[in-house]
């Protein structure tokens, strides 16, 4: 009798510890209804650090996350929404479409009249102006990433602002591309509460860029609601001037948005399954199992294979301060070799294109960048993969033969070769694909070993313009955007990164190539069509010669999967709402949230 | 009472000692990896920053706020100084929390978790071996192989049984977390029963897993202890039965004092494997997430705070063990 | 000795757990033998086979077929297309659409393909219907498409020119005998996310996970051994410094030990055996103590200081006067530290600490990666759960061999 009451005694004060502990941090808020919260999953990991609008860090995925491929306007809004399905930029707190100069040296904008913060007052051109002020002498990510391309903007009046483009020595501007970029990807804050943030702060950068910013207006359908270690969650602002009929007509149907914190990407998986999430951006291995096997309520955008929209392709790059690896013949040789097949099978268990069905370019699978180049012009270059016997053939004609006899082949002036593949620990899909491009090496008679380091060292050593330890390793180019892919053609070659410190942006191998600096010059300010699509076709052209770097397989920037349980009217391929599947809050995917429909019964 | 104070002199000397090498350790280990954790932070924030100086730009200015530029001996002296005001400076990965906010509210977690769990695991397993020492027979036949068996599954192992059967299976405990979905902390019925049902699996499979080792040993103190020969004295003399099992199973408990305290640590892994499984919001799943993104400030804190908790448990079982061991007891008169 | 041997093996704990360990450890050598290759290789394209026997269709197209007719093999065929469930769904569907269904049997499969084929539109969503619903619909009247064909299936071949030429007819009463079939192979526990042969790499596991225990057993045992041989019989300041560090060590788990050394080690660097070698760093100071608290008691013992008076060196009276007394406890203390290895390693790859992937399986790693590709949750057993077994075949086997030991030794605690 003693050890059972010593035992209940022991167990009650463990819950009394367990639920003080985690009550005293948050006072009481009502819970949130399952019919009326739509939830997601897999996009915010870790406690949410700030609200702030112009911050850096904030670690809120659902309210701060900008992206010129859809930035996230449940909250703060930008001027348009990209449309990733056709590449429109949709007006949101901007009316009509941007007015640009006919030399593109300028480009006007203005705001709906009907736009308001919540506190009520209404956006005006100052609001933007004050914005990008304050994001250029923050330096944050806006003002870092569109700073070289914006001179200045100017207001015409309250609801019109004028964007001056800096300009070249020749006085013909940067790159209208990227201005496009900053139109769709970055937030408005409110003027007057930059002041306050400025005040508060005494001006110091630091504390600005990590303020708290609960207070901040903000322009979007959401507000903050919740915020602790389990969960984020937003309630609907039932003032949200979309409501006007001049943008959205309604309100979005979910009255919160909510985001359980969870772990990993398992116990996110399982939650998903179970309907606690209905929206996950995780990669479900082999998630066709789910429906066709478990009979899930669950759909991706698509029923078919790939299941989704791939916006990138995780890319093996070469690095040319291995004097072995600036022979081309050996690139190509390596790149032909390799299996794609099985990494696609296996790596990412078939939620990728094939590289029949999408040739390889610096384009990504989207019908409207694919159609930015001329696929019968480079068709000659093209390759499939597992091709072992044109590999060797390659390698024997240019006289790569192992000549000492230790079964790997040695360079034509007899120097020994051996390579690194490397990608960081922990990252599934990658390692499974880099385990390929090693297995390929093998089969053509070049040693390739792997090596996976941790992320940091990993990050420590590609950025390093220097480096000599990994010879081939793995890096993503970016997603969908206004400005793609010209960026991305740019991440593959252009030279303006060789040399670099400290270089997380592009061109990690160190390729340069003059012709491709002149296209990346010309391509942003060519405006006749056939003319653009002649300079991108020549620059897929010299990249597939060139064989800089070779993309393993294609990737959805999100994953985007529905758990039907409680909601449904998800967009899916050929619904005929051009809703992209952007997890219904990402640029015009948003959209979504005005459709969606509680599940009957 | 002297021999008390020396007693406890001695050992409140070593506390502070292993201590001291605790956090030595702590702050040098992790910092020996030949990564930059600064590029990490910058490589997630400059995605998408096209212009290259402006990279350079913020690398900068991040190593300048974790000191991550300063001398190793510099950066240690400010870490101690900190770390006495209970500061550890600022995560990594989740910049720009304080790795001490992220403790503080993944600590009671485990507090609450493995408190309970490991004692009631020793309890158990001492009532068990102590059952099957006295019974004998059947009971000692076919039970004490189970829970052998059951102790030699691996917690996490445990853990994932546990999670496949009851969670995903049978459906009738919640799979992860510690509360329910969309519950916000706070005193009332609803939010303390979600606790005590997502608390079951996570503290079961502790205890399942703790249950044998604990029973063996006791089986064997307690067989040796019902032959010692005050036993048989005791029954020559007639002392009754009942009053006989009572002083046996007294001094078979001791050696388990001390083993309880040596095997704490080993038992604390295992059941902070066994939280990531669940994804509870504890120290080892900070532990998970900060090996993962190698965020050294949270490694190092998360590691010395489950010491300090290994330390302070062994401390609190010496400090008993001196109260209820009679050699010690005995030492005060010396 | 000899004695001592009978008596162990005398002991049924003991026995039982010796002859788990055995047959472990047999699987680990014998199955290479039987199935030998690379147990890394990726032999199959796609994630997670399950297990069975796998017959290549390719094969088995141009093998020697035998007829048979049984009565319900239609039956069956037909149930895989079409289930009961299918066919109320259907009906739902119809109904949903506003199609008349009354007087339909929906066990008459002609009458309800008919009216299906002559309703059924996948661009029609009906009201309330959720888009996997939409799906699931599509797939099954993919599926109803296929019953519509010919009972004969027809292979056929390009020829040079490209023309199509017919190669066999496929009956459905043609059967070929697997024995027949070039190209067979069983997979006993499928495979796992790479498309490796579970079995094949699980033995290979076990040989270095046992490998792991046996290196890292070894070396704490020598270290603690040695430590504590000199510090109990030596004594003095070496028995105070010895003791300092193994304080330290003792209370500061060597769990997190474990962590912090692997962390800085990074993975590149982190082999098997640099793994096992960290693992027997960070676990002597328990052999340590007691090999010490054993020592003390036997030094003062009369056959020690005849040794002693008798000049013996200081070597010969550990080797000859003390060692084998602890003997027994040492090999114990051996036994237990080798299961704490294997579990070490195990626990450390799941957190991805454990040695890299790529070069040798282990048994942390196997789990480690079922995990990440979420084998748990899709109900892949094959994956995960004889890992599980083994890690907790291994470790009973060596705690019964312990107990059954300790009752040797210690006679009081025999039945």
């Amino acid at each position: 009798m003693k050890t059972r009451k010593l035992l209940s005694l022991v167990l009650a004060i463990a819950m009394l510890l367990s639920v003080a502990g985690v009550a005293t941090a948050e006072t009481a808020v009502a819970d949130l209804p399952r019919n009326e919260t739509l939830y997601f999953g897999g996009q915010q990991w870790g406690t949410v650090n700030s609200w702030n609008p112009v911050g850096t860090n904030q670690n809120n995925a659902m309210g701060t996350t900008t992206n010129p491929s859809g930035s996230r306007t449940i909250m703060f809004e930008t001027l348009y929404m990209f449309n990733l399905l056709d590449g429109s930029m949709v007006p949101l707190l901007a009316e009509g479409d941007p007015v640009w100069a006919d030399d593109l040296s300028t480009v006007t904008v203005t705001l709906n009249d009907a736009a308001k913060w919540s506190d009520g007052t209404a956006v005006t051109s100052n609001d933007v102006i004050r914005t990008w002020e304050i994001s250029l002498q923050l330096n944050n990510t806006a003002g870092a990433n569109y700073g070289p391309f914006i001179e200045s903007i100017e207001a015409v009046d309250d609801l019109t602002f004028t964007i001056n483009l800096a300009k070249n020595e020749e006085g013909t501007p940067v790159n209208p591309l990227k201005v496009e970029d900053f139109l769709v990807a970055t937030f408005v804050a409110q003027a007057a509460w930059l002041d306050t943030l400025e005040e508060r702060n005494g001006g110091d950068t630091v504390a600005m860029l990590n303020d708290e910013a609960l207070d901040a207006p903000y322009t979007g359908p959401y507000g903050p609601y919740v915020s602790n270690d389990q969960l984020v969650a937003f309630v609907r602002n039932d003032n949200y001037w979309g409501q006007d009929e001049s943008m959205w007509g309604k309100l979005p149907v979910p009255k919160y948005i909510a985001h359980t914190i969870y772990a990993d990407n398992a116990v996110t998986e399982v939650a998903f399954r179970q309907g606690e999430i209905d929206v996950g951006q995780i990669f479900v291995p082999n998630v066709q199992d789910l429906w066709e096997e478990e009979g899930l309520p669950v759909s991706g955008y698509m029923m078919e294979e790939p299941y989704g929209i791939c916006l990138t392709m995780p890319t093996a790059w070469y690095n040319l301060n291995n004097p072995v690896l600036q022979d081309a013949t050996l690139r190509k040789a390596i790149a032909i070799a390799v299996d794609y097949d099985a990494i696609i099978e296996n790596a990412i268990t078939n939620q990728s294109p094939t590289f029949e069905e999408v040739p390889r370019s610096c384009m990504n699978p989207t019908e409207v960048e694919q159609a930015m180049y001329d696929h019968e012009a480079v068709a000659d270059l093209q390759w499939t993969g597992n091709d072992v016997e044109g590999a060797i053939a390659m390698l024997e004609e240019a006289g790569y033969v192992d000549t000492n006899g230790d079964g790997w082949r040695e360079t034509p002036d007899g120097e020994e070769i051996t390579l690194t593949a490397v990608c960081p620990n922990g990252w599934t899909d990658w390692q499974a694909a880099i385990e390929l491009v090693a297995a390929a090496g093998a089969n053509i008679g070049i040693n390739i070993t792997t090596v996976y380091p941790e992320s940091s060292t990993y990050s420590t050593v590609y950025s390093n313009p220097n480096q000599t330890e990994y010879d081939i390793f793995m890096q993503s180019p970016d997603g969908a955007g206004p400005s793609q892919p010209w960026g991305r053609i740019r991440q593959f070659m252009s030279s303006d990164f060789v040399g670099l410190e400290n270089n997380f942006s592009g061109n990690y191998g160190q390729y340069s190539n003059e012709r491709i600096d002149e296209i990346l010059e010309l391509i942003p300010i060519t405006t006749d069509e056939e003319e653009l699509k002649a300079l991108y076709t020549e620059a897929v052209e010299i990249y597939l010669t060139d064989v800089p770097s070779f993309s393993l397989m294609y990737r959805p920037q999100f994953f985007h999967f529905v758990n039907e349980s409680v909601w449904t009217n998800f967009p899916y391929d050929g619904d005929g709402t051009n809703i992209p599947p952007t997890d219904c809050t990402d640029g015009y995917g948003i959209a979504a949230l005005y459709n969606l429909q509680l599940v009957e019964g | 009472m002297k021999g008390y104070r020396k007693y406890f002199g001695k050992k409140i000397f070593w506390f502070i000692i292993t201590f001291i090498a605790a956090v030595i350790l702590n702050f040098v280990l992790p910092r020996l990896m030949p990564a930059d954790p600064v590029a990490g932070i910058t490589s997630r924030l400059a995605q998408g920053v096209t212009d290259a100086s402006a990279v350079q730009e913020i690398y900068q200015r991040y190593a300048e706020e974790f000191g991550t530029n300063r001398s190793m001996i510099e950066q240690f002296l400010i870490f101690v100084g900190n770390a006495v005001r209970g500061d550890f400076g600022t995560s990594f990965s989740q910049y720009p929390r304080t790795v001490s906010s992220i403790i503080g509210s993944a600590l009671p977690w485990t507090l609450a978790l493995q408190l309970p769990a490991i004692l009631i695991g020793w309890l158990l397993g001492n009532l068990l071996g102590a059952l099957a020492a006295y019974i004998r027979k059947g009971f000692d036949k076919i039970l004490m192989p189970v829970t052998m068996f059951l102790s030699a599954i691996p917690a996490f192992g445990m853990a994932v049984i546990m999670l496949v059967v009851f969670a995903l299976t049978l459906h009738i405990a919640p799979s992860s977390g510690a509360y329910g979905l969309g519950m916000t902390p706070a005193l009332n019925w609803n939010f303390i029963w979600s606790v005590i049902t997502h608390y079951q699996l996570p503290f079961w499979s502790v205890v399942l897993v703790s249950i044998g080792g604990q029973a063996v040993g006791m089986r064997s103190m307690s067989i040796y202890e019902l032959n010692a020969d005050y036993v048989k004295y005791a029954r020559f003399l007639g002392i009754k039965d009942r009053k006989i099992v009572g002083y046996v199973f007294r001094n078979a408990m001791l050696p388990q004092v001390t083993g309880l305290a040596m095997s704490l640590g080993t038992m604390m892994s295992g059941a902070l494997v066994a939280e990531i499984i669940f994804s509870y919001p504890g120290l080892g799943s900070t532990l998970y997430d900060a090996v993962t993104s190698a965020d050294y400030p949270l490694i190092s804190a998360t590691t010395l705070i489950i010491t300090v908790m290994v330390l302070i448990s062994t401390f609190v079982l010496d400090i008993v063990y001196g109260f209820i061991d009679p050699r010690v007891k005995a030492a005060q008169y010396d | 000795m000899k004695n001592t041997l009978r008596q162990v093996f005398h002991s049924p704990k003991f026995l039982v757990g010796f002859i788990i360990f055995v047959a472990v450890l047999l699987l680990a050598i014998l199955y290479p033998l039987f199935n030998p290759g690379n147990p890394l290789q990726q032999i199959g394209l796609g994630t997670f086979a399950p297990p069975g026997t796998y017959v290549s269709l390719y094969d088995a197209v141009g093998t020697e077929t035998s007829t048979f007719r049984l009565d319900d093999a239609d039956a069956k065929r037909l149930a895989s297309v079409l289930s009961d469930e299918d066919r109320v769904s259907m009906v739902n569907w119809l109904t949903a659409v506003g199609v008349d269904v009354t007087g339909l049997d929906i066990t008459d499969t002609d009458a309800l393909l008919e009216i299906w084929n002559a309703n059924y539109d996948q661009s029609i969503r009906p009201e309330g219907m959720t888009n996997a619903q939409r799906n699931s619909y599509i797939s099954l009247n993919n599926r109803l498409q296929s019953l519509g064909a010919s009972e004969t299936l027809t292979v056929m071949q390009p020829d040079e020119e490209g023309e199509m030429e017919e190669v066999t007819d496929i009956e459905s009463t043609d059967y070929v005998n697997v024995g027949d079939v070039t190209n067979v192979i069983t997979l006993p526990l499928g495979t796992d996310n790479f498309g490796r042969d579970v079995l094949k790499e699980l033995a290979s596991a076990i040989g270095t996970s046992l490998m792991i225990g046996l290196v890292a057993g070894c070396i704490a045992t020598f270290i603690g051994l040695v430590l504590g041989l000199l510090s109990g019989y030596v004594g003095g300041v070496l028995d105070d410094i010895v003791m300092f560090i193994t304080n330290i060590f003792t209370v500061i788990p060597s769990f997190v030990l474990l962590i912090l050394i692997n962390y800085s080690i990074g993975q590149e660097n982190r082999g098997a055996m640099v793994v096992a070698l960290v693992i027997g760093l960070t676990s002597w100071t328990w052999t340590t103590r007691s090999v010490r608290s054993q020592v003390i008691s036997l030094r003062n013992r009369d056959h020690v200081n005849l040794s002693k008076l008798s000049g013996h060196s200081l070597v010969r009276i550990v080797l000859t006067d003390i060692l084998p007394y602890i003997a027994s406890y040492v090999v114990m203390a051996f036994i237990l530290q080798i299961s704490s290895a294997i579990l070490s390693e195990a626990q450390l790859s799941l957190l991805g600490l454990g040695p890299k992937t790529t070069e040798v399986p282990t048994l942390g790693l196997m789990m480690n990666w079922a995990m990440l590709y979420s084998a748990h949750l899709g109900g892949k057993w094959w994956a995960y759960f004889p890992v599980i077994g083994v890690i907790a075949l291994i470790s009973f086997s060596l705690n019964l061999m312990n107990t059954g030991l300790d009752q040797v030794f210690n006679p009081t605690l025999r039945d």
